[in-house]
């Protein structure tokens, strides 16, 4: 479904990403672990066509997007949740959700009660200003704003970064239902390993913009050496 | 009693011209980051569309809808084939469109001479109330410059392409990976903020002489009324508006147009030193 090949890209000269490849399959949740600074951030960018890349290729169902403005790419399914969340402050929930629609389709207007569904906290504040959420509820509204523009892969970006244990697990179990439900494909950067565990069927870890090691939910649960050395420091 | 009446109305007329002005040089730098210094000579231009039109003989209304048509076509242009190179890159906006707006002067030189034409009012009658009177198309001019910085206001905080337009101001990256075309917004806000220039010249072109150095008269002030409004974008074009027009045409009036721009300068530097984000006092987000 994605597949990236021989990946190089960075800010300026300095190169994050080394012939970085991977190659994820439809319908599994990855989760791409690794220190700080190694490059998860920069790969979720250079997916969304945020930054410049060096060389490399990036195929998403066999076509290639790495050539792509943003938009283009967002509107060839893939979904971008940033790290930090993104939500516009100023506006009301509903038009945080009534955004996303407008830049995806507004026809993914139909998708509001499915979301409401999902994340019935939502809907009981359409009103409020997004920029009054907790850290959580923003994630919550970043996340359901991604899931308007009815992506078939969606990427997040450390969701669980600075928000309280109880959110960071109702989150989890809630982004595993929905793709079981839809088949959505996610590729999540984490360094939450409870988050890890919850959600992922498949860990990849990357150094130093390369990808190291590969590994099952199952591997993960049983050898904590993996764990040990991509993330302690 | 009409010493004060006659003051305020025109002053009033001013600050609606000068927030239609500041209007669109506020969508195009809050959106963009381009700081249009040829957004007085679009404003210019638009006057002398007005001047064309009358002198081929077609009625004033023509020239109305012309003007903005006109200008923002000249608006489309120059976003091709200048604009999008320099997209948020501040400084280098500042002597691109300054070159652009001396060429846009010369251009109108060439064309018309240096030389002030004049444009006759469509209406030529006067309301008179009591002892109070005043020309019906000053009036007319207000009204319609009151509906159109109205009409932005709806356009931008009420309509879907408005809310696109302010996620991209608040977060461009963002807004993008949501698949919202922000080259396609930017240049339509650019050609929105130039068509409204064009709009405003030709309304104010039978008020005022119109030469090729009309627009620095409107861009210096247009510039005044965003920094002492501050960045919240567009309520604050609104209050700065308000306060440099309002400042600059009564004092005009009252002492002399020397102590009303000496007077505009201070409340300038005063805003900036106590209030450096002007008076609501907005986030400029980038």
């Amino acid at each position: 479904m994605l597949e990236i090949k021989d990946l190089k890209a960075g800010y300026g000269e300095a190169m994050v990403l080394n012939d970085f490849s991977v190659e994820i399959s439809h319908g599994q949740i990855t989760a791409l672990m690794g220190r700080n600074g190694m490059g998860k951030t920069t790969l979720l960018k250079a997916i969304m066509g945020l930054i410049p890349i060096k060389s490399g290729r990036i195929l998403f169902n066999d076509t290639p997007i790495d050539n792509l403005q943003t938009y283009l790419i967002s509107k060839a399914g893939v979904g971008y949740v940033p790290q930090g969340r993104e939500v516009f402050d100023d506006f009301t929930v509903y038009e945080n959700l009534r955004l996303a629609a407008l830049g995806s389709s507004k026809q993914n207007l139909a998708l509001l009660p499915k979301i409401y569904d999902w994340f019935p906290i939502l809907k009981e504040r359409l009103d409020q200003k997004a920029g009054t959420f907790s850290g959580g509820q923003q994630q919550i509204l970043a996340i359901a704003r991604a899931l308007m523009t009815n992506p078939k892969i969606l990427l997040l970006d450390e969701p669980t970064e600075g928000i309280q244990p109880s959110i960071v697990h109702e989150i989890g179990i809630q982004l595993s239902r929905i793709a079981s439900e839809t088949g959505l494909t996610i590729l999540l950067v984490e360094q939450n390993v409870d988050m890890v565990k919850t959600m992922a069927e498949e860990i990849i870890f990357m150094e130093n913009g390369k990808l190291t090691a590969r590994c099952s939910a199952a591997d993960l649960k049983n050898d904590d050496a993996l764990l040990h050395r991509y993330l302690t420091i | 009693m009409m010493d004060i009446l006659i003051p305020l109305i025109d002053a009033s007329s001013y600050v609606l011209i000068l927030v239609l002005i500041a209007l669109g040089l506020m969508i195009i730098f809050g959106m963009m980051g381009v700081i249009n210094m040829a957004h007085g000579e679009l404003f210019m231009i638009g006057a002398y569309v007005m001047v064309l039109t009358q002198s081929a003989g077609l009625p004033f209304i023509v020239g109305l809808i012309l003007a903005p048509l006109l200008v923002g076509l000249l608006g489309l242009i120059i976003e091709t084939l200048l604009i999008r190179h320099i997209y948020l890159r501040p400084l280098d906006t500042i002597l691109a469109t300054w070159g652009l707006s001396i060429a846009l002067k010369q251009g109108i030189v060439l064309i018309f001479g240096p030389e002030a034409q004049s444009v006759t009012s469509p209406i030529d009658a006067t309301l008179i109330i009591g002892d109070f009177s005043y020309p019906m198309y000053r009036l007319i001019v207000m009204g319609i410059s009151a509906s159109l910085i109205a009409g932005t206001f709806w356009l931008f905080l009420k309509t879907d392409f408005g809310l696109m337009a302010r996620a991209v101001i608040a977060r461009p990256d963002t807004s993008a990976a949501l698949g919202i075309n922000t080259r396609r917004l930017y240049r339509w806000s650019f050609v929105i903020g130039t068509a409204l220039a064009g709009l405003a010249g030709a309304l104010i072109a039978p008020t005022i002489s119109v030469d090729p150095q009309m627009g620095l008269g409107y861009l210096i002030p247009g510039f005044l009324s965003i920094l002492v409004g501050g960045a919240g974008p567009l309520a604050g074009v609104l209050v700065g508006g308000g306060a440099v027009g309002g400042t600059s045409s009564l004092l005009t009036v009252w002492i002399s147009p020397v102590a009303a721009q000496i007077a505009v300068f201070v409340l300038a530097i005063l805003v900036i030193r106590l209030r450096p984000n002007g008076i609501l006092g907005g986030k400029i987000e980038k």
